[in-house]
This record gives C-alpha cells, sequence and structure tokens, in this order.
C-alpha cells in the first residue's frame, strides 16, 4: 500500500476565497498525524505540470472575474486533466471549481465560460447579482456505505443543474440552486461541492475518506486509516449540528 | 428644497425625543427613519466647519479617536466624532441629528467621522468633504461587503470627482492608486513608514495587491512590512513612484520611537500597524499646522482602548486585547504576540452574530503556524470549537487548548497561569471580552 500522497492544488493564487486552503492544511495534517507523506504542488497560470502524477486535484472557489482569467489556461490542460481523471486521480473542488469542472458557467452579466466539461451539469447564475444562496448549509452523504452529515457554508450565484448524481440530500439550506433538494456532485473519486468553511475542517470524515481513496488507489478501494483523536473536531460538529438545525 | 430639509430635520428631532421620553436610547433608529423616508436626508445638515473623514478596513477608529484628541487639544473645544464607529449612513445621519440646530445648522470646530468604505460616496456626495485619509483595503467579511476590488472602485470613482485633501497609505497599493484618480487634484498627500526590523522579503500573511492597478503587471516589493503594506512599485509602468508627504523612519519596536520630519517621537504601543496609523494621524495633523508638541504628547500618552491594542492587569499578568475582524487585523495580534519574548497564552474569542459575517472561514487565513512560546490557548465565543480545530489544525499541540465557550469561563482559565497574555476579539465579541476581563480583574476601571 502507498504510503504517500502526491497533491495537485490548483490556482491557489487565484482561487482562494473563504479560506478554502485550509482543506489542504487539514489533508496534510491528518496524513502528517499518521505518518503519510504528503506532497503538495501547485498549478497556475502558466506552470507546465504533468497531471498524471497526482493522487489528488485540489480546485476552489473564487469571484466570477478570477473564474474568467483562469479558464483559458484550464482549457489548455483539459485533455490531460480529464486523463487523469480516467485513471483515477481524485477531483476534490469547490465552488467555483465545482462549477468549472462542468460544462459551462453563464455568470450573473451573462457572459458564458467554458468549463472542463468532465461532467454534464452545467451552471447559470441569476441576473440579479443580490440573488445569492448564502449561510450556513448542512447536507447528508454517503460515504463507504455509511451515512454522514456535512457541514458548511455556502455563498453561490450560480445554480447548478444536470447533476445526475449529487454529493448529498440537503437537512438545511440552499444546494444546488434555490431550495434545492440536492447539493454537490459526487463519484466515488470525485467530490464537487458548493461547501466552504472550509469544507474538511467541519468534516473529517469527508477529509479521511479522500485520504483513504488516495491511498487505496492502486487497488482501486478505499484503504483503512487509523484513527485519530478528533474530540475536538467532533465536539465541534456536536455544537453546530444542534444550533443549526434548530434555527 | 428648504422646506424638505426642515421637515427632514423636524421629524428626526421630534423621533429622538420621543424615543428619549420613553426612556431609550435614541441610536441608530432616527438615522435608520430618515435614510429609509429620503436618501438625501443629509443635505439637510449644514455645518459650518472642515469635515475630515478616515476610511479603510483597519484602524478607522483608533485614528478618528486620535485626530479628535489631538484637535481637541490644539485648541478647539467644539469637535463633533463617533467615536464609536457608528460608521454607515444612518449612523452618521444619527450623529448629525443630534448635534444639528432646528435649520439644520451645525456648529463646530471640527467634523472628524470614520466611514466605512462603502458609504464613502453617499455621504459625501451630500456633505462637503475637506479631507479624506484612507489607510488600507483588507479583505473583510466577504459574505457582507462583496470582493476588496468592489470597494476600492467603489471609493475611486468618489475620488475622481473628490477635489479636496487626500491622505493616502502610499505603502498599500490599493489606497495609493486613489491618488491617480483625479489627476487634477493636486492635494493628494502619501504617508509611508520606512522599513522596520521585523519586515519580510517575501509575503507573510495573505495580501491582496499582487497586480499593479494602472498597467495589470505583477508588482514587486523591496519588502513586506505586514500583509501587502510595503515597498511596491511596478517593474512596466514605475508606479510606486511618489512624493512622500510625511514619513516615520528609525522606527524602534523595543524603545517604541520613531523619527518623524526630524522630530523623535515616543509611542504607547510599537506594532508596525500602530506605527501605520499614527502616521496617517501625523499626515493630518501636519496637515492642519497641528503644533508638534501637542502630537508629541499625544503619541506618547493617549490610548484609545476600546479593545484597539487595550491592556488590562491582573496581578503579575498583563493582557492586551486586541480587535480582530479580519485575517490580517488577527494576523498582526500574532505578530504582536511573537515579537514578545518569553512564554504566553492566547485568548481568542470568535463570534457569528450578524455584525461579525456569519461565515467565519477567514480564521483559517490566519497564520498560526508562526506560533512562537505560545503555553497555552484558551477558545471562546459562539464558535469556540471551530476556532480551536483551527488552531489544532496549524500544527498547535491540542492539549494545550482549553475550549470556554463562555467568556467568564474563559477569561478565569486565562489567568489561572501567571505570564503575558494576549487576546483577539473579533467585532461582536470584543464588548463583551471587555466587559469579562473586567468583572474578573473586579472593580471598574477608569476609562481613558
Amino acid at each position: 500500500m502507498k504510503n504517500k500522497i502526491r497533491i495537485l492544488h490548483m490556482y491557489p493564487d487565484i482561487l482562494d476565497l473563504y479560506g478554502d486552503s485550509g482543506n489542504m492544511e487539514v489533508i496534510e495534517y491528518r496524513c502528517g498525524k499518521r505518518k503519510i507523506g504528503c506532497e503538495i504542488d501547485i498549478h497556475t497560470i502558466g506552470s507546465s505540470t504533468d497531471f498524471s502524477r497526482y493522487d489528488l486535484i485540489y480546485i476552489g472557489g473564487g469571484a466570477d472575474l478570477e473564474q474568467q482569467l483562469l479558464a483559458d489556461d484550464l482549457a489548455k490542460h483539459s485533455s490531460q486533466i480529464r486523463s487523469a481523471y480516467e485513471r483515477g486521480s481524485f477531483f476534490l473542488a469547490i465552488c467555483g471549481g465545482y462549477q468549472l469542472m462542468g460544462r459551462y458557467y453563464k455568470d450573473s452579466n451573462g457572459k458564458k465560460i467554458s468549463g472542463l466539461g468532465l461532467f454534464d451539469y452545467y451552471t447559470e447564475a441569476s441576473e440579479n447579482k443580490s440573488e445569492r444562496c448564502i449561510g450556513n448549509i448542512i447536507i447528508e452523504a454517503e460515504l463507504d456505505g455509511e451515512k454522514t452529515k456535512v457541514i458548511g457554508f455556502e455563498n453561490h450565484g450560480g445554480r447548478t443543474y444536470g447533476v445526475k448524481s449529487p454529493f448529498g440530500t440537503v437537512l438545511l439550506g440552499n444546494g444546488n440552486s434555490f431550495r434545492d433538494r440536492f447539493e454537490g456532485y459526487f463519484e466515488k473519486n470525485v467530490i464537487a461541492t458548493y461547501l466552504h468553511g472550509p469544507l474538511l475542517s467541519k468534516n473529517p470524515k469527508v477529509a479521511d475518506y479522500i485520504i483513504s481513496r488516495c491511498i487505496g488507489r492502486e487497488s482501486g478501494d478505499s484503504a483503512e486509516l487509523v484513527p485519530l483523536d478528533d474530540s475536538l473536531e467532533n465536539k465541534c460538529r456536536e455544537v453546530l449540528l444542534k444550533r443549526f438545525m434548530k434555527t | 428644497m428648504f422646506l424638505l430639509n426642515f421637515l427632514t430635520i423636524l421629524f428626526g428631532k421630534l423621533m429622538v425625543r420621543v424615543l428619549r421620553m420613553m426612556g431609550k436610547n435614541a441610536g441608530n433608529l432616527p438615522g435608520l427613519a430618515l435614510w429609509t423616508l429620503n436618501k438625501k436626508c443629509l443635505k439637510a445638515f449644514r455645518p459650518d466647519c472642515p469635515i475630515i473623514a478616515v476610511t479603510g478596513t483597519n484602524g478607522k477608529t483608533s485614528v478618528t479617536n486620535f485626530l479628535s484628541y489631538i484637535f481637541s487639544k490644539s485648541g478647539c473645544k467644539n469637535i463633533i466624532t463617533n467615536y464609536e464607529g457608528n460608521n454607515l449612513d444612518t449612523g452618521i445621519c444619527s450623529l448629525l441629528l443630534n448635534y444639528c440646530t432646528m435649520t439644520g445648522k451645525i456648529h463646530a470646530d471640527y467634523l472628524v467621522l470614520e466611514v466605512d468604505e462603502s458609504h464613502v460616496p453617499v455621504i459625501f456626495s451630500q456633505l462637503k468633504l475637506e479631507t479624506l485619509i484612507v489607510l488600507n483595503f483588507f479583505r473583510d467579511q466577504l459574505d457582507r461587503n462583496g470582493e476588496v476590488e468592489t470597494l476600492i472602485l467603489k471609493v475611486k470613482k468618489f475620488c475622481e470627482t473628490f477635489d479636496g485633501n487626500l491622505i493616502l497609505n502610499g505603502d498599500d497599493p490599493n489606497v495609493a492608486r486613489l491618488g491617480l484618480a483625479n489627476p487634477g487634484n493636486k492635494k493628494v498627500k502619501y504617508f509611508s513608514v520606512e522599513r522596520y526590523k521585523y519586515a519580510t522579503e517575501t509575503l507573510y500573511e495573505a495580501g491582496e495587491g499582487r497586480f499593479c492597478p494602472v498597467c495589470g503587471h505583477a508588482l514587486e516589493y523591496d519588502y513586506y512590512q505586514y500583509s501587502h503594506i510595503g515597498k511596491f512599485r511596478c517593474p512596466k509602468c514605475g508606479y510606486g513612484n511618489y512624493p512622500v508627504y510625511a514619513r516615520f523612519t528609525g522606527i524602534d519596536p523595543d524603545k517604541r520611537t520613531f523619527t518623524a520630519d526630524g522630530g523623535k517621537y515616543t509611542t504607547v504601543c510599537s506594532s508596525i500597524y500602530y506605527m501605520y496609523n499614527l502616521c496617517a494621524v501625523y499626515s493630518a495633523a501636519k496637515l492642519y499646522g497641528i503644533d508638534k508638541e501637542i502630537i508629541r504628547k499625544a503619541f506618547r500618552s493617549f490610548r484609545v482602548n476600546n479593545g484597539r491594542l487595550e491592556s488590562f492587569r491582573y496581578k503579575n499578568s498583563e493582557l492586551i486585547l486586541n480587535l480582530a475582524k479580519n485575517p490580517v487585523g488577527a494576523n498582526m495580534t500574532v505578530r504582536i504576540m511573537n515579537e514578545c519574548p518569553g512564554k504566553k497564552e492566547l485568548l481568542f474569542v470568535l463570534n457569528d452574530n450578524t455584525a461579525d459575517g456569519l461565515d467565519v472561514s477567514w480564521i483559517w487565513d490566519i497564520n498560526f503556524s508562526i506560533f512562537n512560546n505560545v503555553s497555552k490557548v484558551v477558545a471562546s465565543g459562539t464558535r469556540a470549537y471551530d476556532i480551536a480545530v483551527r488552531i489544532k489544525c496549524s500544527g498547535y499541540d491540542a492539549s494545550k487548548i482549553k475550549v470556554r465557550p463562555d467568556l467568564d469561563d474563559a477569561v478565569k482559565e486565562l489567568f489561572s497561569g501567571e505570564g503575558k497574555k494576549f487576546a483577539i476579539a473579533n467585532y461582536t465579541a470584543v464588548q463583551p471580552a471587555r466587559a469579562a476581563l473586567n468583572r474578573f480583574i473586579g472593580g471598574v476601571r477608569d476609562e481613558k
């Protein structure tokens, strides 16, 4: 079994809203505690990157302007990214990153940006800029056959349609569009979601799911991980779930 | 028009009176009501004195308090200011309503106002502004304010037609660019602080100004003082080269001294962002011809307190409390803590009330990995566990983190050991934190 994961963090200098880079810090922390090596490389505009090297490809969220900035660069590497996906790299995509993995994103000015088209869904923002899904959100997801509540914060103007396999069902908040039943997009090796927080800081089970998929990549299955002391994380979840579900 | 203005003020005054008769502190409500009825209600006020406004992400309250203090010491008895940071259109409307006559006249020596960045254009399209001081632009409560760039563009648009004094932080590329907004304005003044000993060659904390606002090329820095504040220039178009009106040199954080225009000054605090605040104060005081001795005395003794680098004492321990609403503010306190020798303990109070922004993800942009000799962390507030998890994931020993959501418990835990303490509290947490500290220390402390 592998004892090291290679991570590619895409556009951290451009897509770094809402502490999303914290997701990398959580992965690094949880790997470190288990003596699993963790190598994080960066891809940004103009980098020449060998996408096939990576077990985990991570892309965060940004504002409309920033998404336009990097759309061309992303398109250039489209076939390489697709082949990494086909060979089983794990994809974690948050908010803007989630949108860019789909067919297209139409922003609030009606401007259309092509996505990578890895998945069939597409996103359209309301032309009314103040119409956004903002607030705490809780969804229920199923990871390795186990149901778990995922806690985060959403703030998006785009509404994503045509999702065939969502990440979870919405218990509180909006999800893929206003008052949607579903949130995000999921495959065994893909988590694409609107949840900031950062996502993995509130949801150690999601972090461990990703790590175990990366470690078990060669066998094509999730690997067993040594349990960690998550008492602070669990207490944090307990307090937030209790408070948010009451409102 | 006259009649409308008269009715606006009459209505506002009546409202204040009725609220008082009901035993209520009028607060923001009259301003809010006036603003809802008439978006041009500020036009009804006719101040007979210069208006000085202070804006920017961090430091508004401190600079405004300092300036009011300095003006009051220079023989001006009558200064109207929003000490408490009621800095939105409605808050300023309420403030002026308290001081005006029935015809809207406001008699004072100076109006010194801190104004929220996004409210500068709307307020000063109605009131004649003499001097605008802009301190810095950082990311702050994105879910409420939108992006930083949107905010800068709003203020820039205002500056395009503004021909009054414009005092700008010349070491913040996001602020200095405002000086180019109106090429016809000859009253643009830049202030700057010379490189201090903890300045770095590379960006140390999250920053905003990466690209030249004039030509879009990546900016180059000789050094960073903190966040993106530092000596920058554009290698392509030369942006960043401007005459400096006021410069602090020879910053000595240990002796708490610096030099300006050949004079030596001693200060109460010495952190680098405090220096930038003072430099803004100094520039405005210099512009208004305030006697250097008055400035010197104010720098040596005046404290804003109110949770801004406020110091508390309990037995043998000293505690410094600082407000932090955004990563830059918190990074600054962590930096001050690290620059302080010996062991120390930190209290972090994090709330997620509406005024704070419901989203607390900004704590992940705070650089905790640089903790130097921190022997205990106490986490408190409505999101106490979030900050605990954040600090733990930065690599800090989880067994040294104590979570005490209740503030009184948290303060008690903090003072269970001796030594130097620091406290960081966000917007709605800072006043409750002060109250809890004062309760614990016992008795009522002297205010200012």
